[in-house]
């Protein structure tokens, strides 16, 4: 290529991307149409069959951003005014608590829909809420570990596994909101006395994702682990029979007793505070309440549903939902996310 | 003798007057802007004691871990880097002609794709799980190695194959073995040139998160995206991504220093390429096997492990869509890039300060993990939004359109900032290569400077201007945290596709986008491979003798 070729493409090229910039849509101009603007940190399919199912029902376009939580809120953030964000999702508590300290989000009971939701799961003034939840919950090997000694999360310090628990890094947000929540319950001290002991049982330095922990205790690696829920059931439904024998060899417990309970997280959204299409972004966050939704939730992602009268075909989920959740609101994990992230550093979990 | 002695006055008098630095000096300036309003954000943003409760927790590791990380990197890429481009360079055997290209292939293999693979490749009951497993600091600073000596292997290949051959072979008379000869005389005289690679490597091992928080090697940028996700808080993130940008800085400056210490153009004032070696019997094989083990550990391996899990997965649709919208923005930044690195080549040769300064800044976006870099583009962006919707209003009473989310306008100006290294280091290493006696004799024949750039500089240094372009092309291609964040709505690429499910553990789904990714980056490789390997064969680019090394 000749040096004139070269400035001449590169001019071509300037041209271009004036053109593009010039003609792509103008959100501006869309206000009072019916359209919503997501960010969502959310990319499963069964958004993808939400998104298309809400548009047939309303006529009401979506556009659609998705990226990491923090980034979608630092964009909010920076956007400012101008913000054409309407709705942002996250799939964990803690960001939605941190949007919403930032004041990007207004409150809205979404015409009454809100009150479906569960007290435990939704902002107390209604600024967000969870739309589907997750449990985190104990893995363990079904050979290896007799149920009946299982109590709940404080079997994973306890000093007879030294050597025989698998974790995922406390960088992962899910670690991070289950510590959140034992601060909240029990306090700093508790909270810091129980990690420290989970990092004395450490079979092996954390990495690798939820999945790897399942695939390492089915390998024999390590005996227990703490792990999303979905994960597990994509595995054991998995086409792939390696997978599913890995899940095979793995049972997970759901920590139930008269002093815990189960922790979950949400998948949630907010209204946010400049959202241009307020209407449309009112009639969408509903629909995430839908039966419909709903339902695509607990059958494509392996979710549990906020709504509990909601009926999905998804026998292995069924077969584990009835499980009590800790009743703490879940905008204490946002609260104490910081408080959980230090104590980490401090035990020495990396 | 004589030569070497008139070449000295040139030297240290600035090349070429007369052809304008300002628009290379304004365009590094506008590249670096991003970066000095995320060391704005890390002054006056607000402080806490969270950078008191990390030095007195995890600091120290951090620290180790990164240098660690960049040290192993660093090593491997740049061992395997100069021994595979030597091997191209100067020697025929089967398969040299496709491993040309092919060697610079996994550059389009994002790090963390890698890891990803390798590690469910090796991890306790994977298929390969009686291998040690692939994790830790040693398993991140080897995917990196692995998957970046590209940067050194086109960079030195470059170099070796215009080296001249009189010094390696003056070597070779001297009683140096092959290889002895290649360590003394050919590797220091592409050292600017391996140097640079280097550069790039490192900075980018350093400012990786995905592939280090999986594999459980947490360095500085791990800390950095802890002070933001975990604690919450922005500044501090910053302040960490300024230690990091430290550390990178003092490096090269410590690696440009040496460079300018043994300076390596050639007195002669000649260039006497040398001829290939045919090579035969077993010695051809091992070479032609040890040319191609980092092709296939960097990208046929994953690839391979990401094919069976395809296999066994359900996959998706949109891709046709998602490879158009990589296409044109690679293509679009590369363009922009490798105009942009050729001029900021030039201002850097001017040795103006400013010049010099600005180049520098801009080149030290690329040690910024990506996402920090997003969100000092997004600073920039909203102040110049204000600014314009001020402007706008007063002249036509309604506010801007607004600069995010209207086109790819502020991707490119993330791309150009982040990657102004990779778009500065081959056109500069290029330009290290023409002679200021070059210069100097055809001024004194009555060139312009323009004359000077368009008939004597450009044959020599089109193929490092290209490479910027490439090595652009393909990172924008594997860039992530900036395109999620600051792409149009409903905008998908390939990479954000392999990302999104790669990051939720759907490997399988993961592995069809990464094809896609690497097909795309092939193409313009082999047309660029073509394009070099053409020239090198035209006689204008053969010396007078026609010799046979032997």
């Amino acid at each position: 290529m000749s040096l004139p070729r070269l400035l001449t493409s590169t001019t071509l090229a300037c041209g271009l991307i004036a053109i593009l910039t010039a003609c792509a849509p103008r959100s501006d101009q869309e206000v009072g149409e019916a359209v919503v603007n997501v960010y969502s940190a959310r990319h499963y399919s069964s958004d993808a069959q939400v998104y298309a199912a809400f548009t047939e029902e309303t006529g009401i376009q979506i556009n659609l951003v998705e990226a990491n939580g923090d980034l979608l809120i630092e964009r909010v953030k920076q956007d400012g005014l101008r913000s054409p964000a309407d709705v942002v999702i996250t799939v964990d508590a803690g960001r939605l608590y941190r949007a919403e300290q930032a004041g990007l989000f207004q409150a809205s009971d979404l015409n009454g829909a809100l009150d479906q939701v569960p007290a435990t799961l939704k902002h107390p003034e209604g600024k967000w809420f969870g739309f589907a939840t997750r449990a985190r919950v104990i893995a363990y090997s079904a050979e290896r570990i007799d149920p009946s000694e299982l109590h709940g999360y404080e079997d994973l310090a306890d000093p007879k596994y030294r050597g025989r628990v698998c974790m995922r890094s406390s960088d992962n947000v899910y670690n991070q909101s289950l510590l959140a929540a034992m601060v909240e319950k029990q306090g700093e001290e508790a909270a810091e006395a129980w990690a420290n002991g989970v990092v004395h049982n450490f079979a092996r330095p954390p990495q690798g994702g939820d999945s790897d922990q399942i695939s390492a205790i089915a390998a024999g690696q390590c005996d227990l682990a703490l792990v999303n829920h979905y994960y597990y059931l994509r595995m054991a439904r998995s086409n792939d029979g390696d997978v599913k024998a890995q899940a095979d060899a793995v049972t997970l417990f759901f920590p139930t007793s008269e002093t815990e309970h189960t922790h979950v997280n949400v998948s949630g959204a907010g209204l946010a505070a400049g959202a241009p299409h307020r209407e449309a972004a009112e009639i969408f966050l509903q629909y995430l309440l839908s039966d419909k939704s709903q339902r695509a939730f607990a059958e494509l992602t392996n979710e549990f549903p906020v709504i509990e009268t909601v009926q999905y075909d998804n026998p292995s989920l069924a077969q584990i939902a009835d499980f009590e959740s800790e009743p703490i609101n879940v905008n204490a994990l946002g609260e104490n996310a910081g408080t959980a992230q230090r104590i980490f550093d401090r035990v020495g979990w990396p | 003798m004589a030569i070497n002695e008139l070449t000295l006055p040139v030297r240290h008098k600035p090349a070429l007057r007369g052809v304008p630095v300002w628009p290379a000096v304004t365009g590094a300036l506008v590249c670096g802007a991003p970066l000095i309003a995320v060391m704005g954000l890390a002054i006056f943003g607000t402080w806490t004691d969270y950078l008191i409760h990390i030095a007195q927790t995890r600091l120290m590791s951090y620290v180790l871990n990164t240098l660690v990380v960049g040290g192993l990197a660093a090593l491997t890429a740049g061992m395997g880097g100069a021994v595979a481009a030597w091997c191209i360079a100067r020697y025929r055997f089967p398969g040299c002609s496709w491993l040309e290209w092919g060697l610079a292939l996994p550059l389009a293999m994002p790090a963390y794709g890698a890891a990803y693979a390798w590690y469910d490749l090796t991890q306790a009951g994977g298929p390969l799980g009686f291998l040690p497993t692939v994790n830790g600091p040693i398993g991140a600073g080897l995917i990196f190695g692995f998957t970046l000596y590209p940067y050194v292997y086109l960079l030195a290949r470059e170099t070796f194959s215009g080296q001249s051959v009189d010094a390696y072979e003056a070597a070779r008379t001297l009683g140096c073995s092959p290889l002895g000869a290649f360590w003394r005389a050919a590797l220091p005289m592409a050292r600017p040139a391996i140097a640079a690679g280097l550069a790039l490597v490192i900075m980018e091992s350093l400012a990786d998160y995905g592939a280090v928080v999986h594999l459980g090697a947490p360095t500085l940028s791990v800390g950095l995206m802890r002070a933001w996700a975990g604690e919450g808080s922005t500044p501090d993130a910053a302040r960490i991504a300024l230690l990091l940008v430290s550390i990178t800085f003092i490096i090269f400056a410590f690696e440009r220093q040496q460079r300018a210490r043994a300076r390596m153009t050639n007195p002669a004032g000649h260039t006497r390429p040398a001829r290939p070696v045919t090579l035969g019997g077993p010695k051809a094989w091992l070479v032609s096997a040890l040319c191609a083990l980092p092709l296939v550990l960097a990208l046929i391996l994953p690839l391979g492990r990401f094919g069976w899990r395809a296999l066994n997965t359900h996959t998706h649709t949109h891709l046709i869509e998602s490879a158009f919208n990589s296409l044109m923005l690679a293509g679009l930044a590369g363009l922009i890039a490798a105009a942009f690195g050729l001029a900021a080549a030039y201002a850097l040769r001017s040795k103006k300060p400013l010049a010099v300064f600005a180049a520098r800044l801009a080149g030290l976006g690329y040690a910024v993990p990506g996402a920090v870099a997003a969100v000092g583009v997004m600073i920039i962006l909203s102040g110049v939004q204000m600014g314009l919707d001020g402007f706008w209003h007063l002249n036509t009473g309604s506010p801007f359109p607004l600069l995010l989310t209207s086109g790819v306008f502020a991707l490119l100006f993330a791309y150009l900032s982040r990657f102004a290294a990779a778009a500065i280091g081959p056109s500069e290493s290029a330009l290290s290569r023409v002679t200021p006696s070059l210069d100097g004799a055809a001024r004194t024949l009555g060139a312009s400077p323009l004359d000077v750039v368009r008939k004597i500089h450009w044959p020599l240094i089109s193929s490092g201007t290209i490479l910027s372009g490439l090595l652009v092309f393909v990172e924008v291609l594997k860039e992530l945290p900036a395109t999620m964040i600051l792409r149009p709505f409903n905008f998908q690429t390939l990479a954000i596709t392999a990302h999104n499910y790669a990051s939720d553990e759907r490997l399988g789904e993961a592995a069809l986008p990464s094809l896609c990714l690497v097909l795309l980056a092939l193409i313009p490789m082999i047309w660029i491979a073509r394009t070099m390997v053409a020239r090198h064969k035209t006689p204008s680019g053969l010396d007078n003798s026609g010799r046979v090394q032997s």
